[in-house]
């Protein structure tokens, strides 16, 4: 049982963010080869924690037969009230009755401290790239992992202002930031691509920059052009071809890595959405047994 | 206070002040116009859809301008203090129970769109072996299901809608759960069966005590009629899985 559970908890290959429109959809074809390419899936503990009825035994379904992978959306490392530790150990909860082994978040924050008070925005919200957050953000990382009592990997994150106070570029914070944290990387190839085209900088020399040996996860996604140097990070559209691009390109530089497709908006049906897994599969078997194996 | 806060932090305060309150918080200097406006749509168009979609009722009764000034103002006041998605809708509930100017009804049709999410996501654990599926209702202490809301409103909640809007007060009792197929389930109830659910739930009282309490509160002569109609009610409560059966401490 022990070899089977731990089989299970680790993450290869290609993945899907489990939206509730796909779980009748994905139950429907389980164990047919149309989806075989689907290795693991991803949901939102803020989705998931604590939920009962119908959507309990839908999570236990998935936990059956699927690794599943954490990606929080309101921890809040960046945020200016103190780290919600009872959420963490709600998480370190969920991640343990679910064997769930990878958890990851943004390096952004999403609440305030309004009238004194943590108050939630549920948003990603873009922190300011200086030496004083780079201390802050790691030591809450720090704390986060002490309290987990595992490494989580912190996703370079999309946004649309730059900071005026920022002292240092985008790819400077993340480095500082996993350095002083010790923490993993969960790399997101659109938001790299998203972010350059927002604040006119090179995404390859961005992508060559990244520390590799932390990279241990990555998203890719769609985003809508609101602009021509405007990019909103939607995960509405289909992957664009640049995007796929840079994907291989991160392949090729850095080996393959577990990579999960994001759709959350105006989401086609799974059969249509497998040609973009299917993709990402492609890509990986062409630099599988590279660097990482 | 401000002060004493790092550069970043500062920023982040006024950024955040910015997106709750455009209009008395100033936009934080040298941010691009065109840059925050994104902010302040997508983050409150989020929030709008998580509460939107638990009020649907309530959102047709206020009309769309209301209702959007009323999302508006909640984003701008609330503090909200879970990080939980689900329970955005309490979060709203919590804040209108804070608004001194609304409709009377609203925040009681609030409070029952929202026992629906209640009730349909609960998390529960029933332990089968706790419970007597053939007990004697009258008898023994009974086991409700656990996700059972009893409920009592000033107005009849279950009835309002764009073309029905309550002038008056009526005390509306309701029942809501979900039922071992998940599916959440809603019962209309009049004063008296309220009164024994709730003796009921609250007490390791039997079927029979609570009836005899009750036909003394309805100056009744024979509680023996009270017993006959009692028993109706809790097996129809049971056939709908209201009442699961009798705990087996009895």
């Amino acid at each position: 049982m022990r070899a089977i559970a731990h089989q299970k908890s680790s993450i290869h290959g290609v993945g899907l963010g489990l939206k509730r429109e796909l779980i009748p959809q994905i139950q429907a074809v389980y164990a047919d080869n149309s989806i075989a390419n689907i290795n693991f899936v991803e949901i939102a503990p803020e989705n998931w924690i604590d939920v009962g009825g119908k959507a309990e035994k839908q999570l236990d379904w998935f936990v059956e037969r699927y690794p599943i992978v954490c990606h929080g959306l309101c921890l809040s490392i960046g945020g200016l009230a103190p780290l919600n530790t009872t959420f963490l150990q709600q998480v370190k909860k969920f991640l343990q009755q679910n064997n769930i082994s990878l958890y990851t978040e943004h390096l952004s924050y999403s609440t305030d401290a309004y009238k004194g008070q943590q108050g939630y925005l549920y948003d990603l919200l873009p922190i300011p790239f200086t030496e004083e957050a780079v201390h802050y953000v790691a030591a809450r990382i720090r704390q986060t992992q002490d309290i987990l009592g595992q490494r989580i990997a912190v996703e370079n994150a999309s946004f649309y202002v730059k900071a005026p106070i920022s002292t240092m570029d985008e790819l400077t914070f993340i480095k500082a930031v996993l350095t002083e944290a010790d923490c993993l990387l969960h790399l997101d190839i659109n938001n790299i691509y998203v972010n350059s085209v927002n604040f006119g900088f090179d995404p390859h020399a961005f992508l060559r920059g990244i520390p590799s040996e932390r990279i241990v996860y990555a998203h890719i996604a769609g985003h809508y052009q609101q602009t021509p140097n405007l990019l909103i990070d939607t995960h509405g559209e289909n992957v664009i071809d640049p995007v796929w691009a840079m994907l291989e390109e991160a392949y090729q530089l850095f080996g393959t890595f577990p990579t999960c497709l994001e759709r959350d908006n105006n989401i086609p049906p799974l059969n249509l959405l497998m040609h973009e897994v299917n993709k990402i599969t492609a890509i990986q078997n062409r630099y599988l047994g590279t660097h990482h194996a | 206070m401000p002060n004493v806060l790092p550069s970043f932090q500062r920023y982040q305060q006024d950024f955040c002040a910015h997106l709750r309150d455009p209009i008395k918080q100033p936009r934080p200097k040298n941010v691009p116009i065109e840059r925050m406006a994104v902010y302040k749509e997508v983050v409150f168009n989020n929030l709008f859809e998580s509460v939107s979609a638990c009020f649907p009722v309530a959102q047709k009764v206020l009309g769309k301008r209301a209702w959007l000034k009323l999302t508006k103002h909640f984003f701008c006041e609330h503090s909200a203090t879970s990080p939980i998605f689900r329970e955005i809708p309490e979060e709203f509930l919590a804040f209108l129970s804070t608004q001194a100017d609304l409709s009377v009804y609203l925040t009681d049709l609030c409070h029952y769109e929202w026992i629906e999410l209640l009730v349909s996501l609960m998390k529960t654990s029933t332990r089968e072996n706790d419970i007597d599926k053939a007990g004697d209702l009258l008898k023994c202490p009974l086991a409700f299901t656990p996700t059972m809301q009893l409920l009592e409103y000033n107005y009849p909640v279950q009835k309002i809608s764009a073309r029905y809007q309550p002038k008056e007060k009526v005390k509306t009792q309701l029942l809501v759960y979900r039922n071992a197929e998940d599916a959440v389930k809603f019962i209309e109830l009049n004063p008296v069966t309220h009164r024994l659910i709730g003796l009921l739930q609250q007490s390791v009282m039997t079927g029979e005590q609570a009836l005899t309490i009750i036909a003394k509160e309805l100056h009744q002569g024979s509680s023996e009629k009270t017993l006959q109609f009692g028993l109706v009610i809790l097996e129809q409560l049971k056939s709908q899985g209201v009442i699961l059966g009798t705990k087996i401490l009895c």
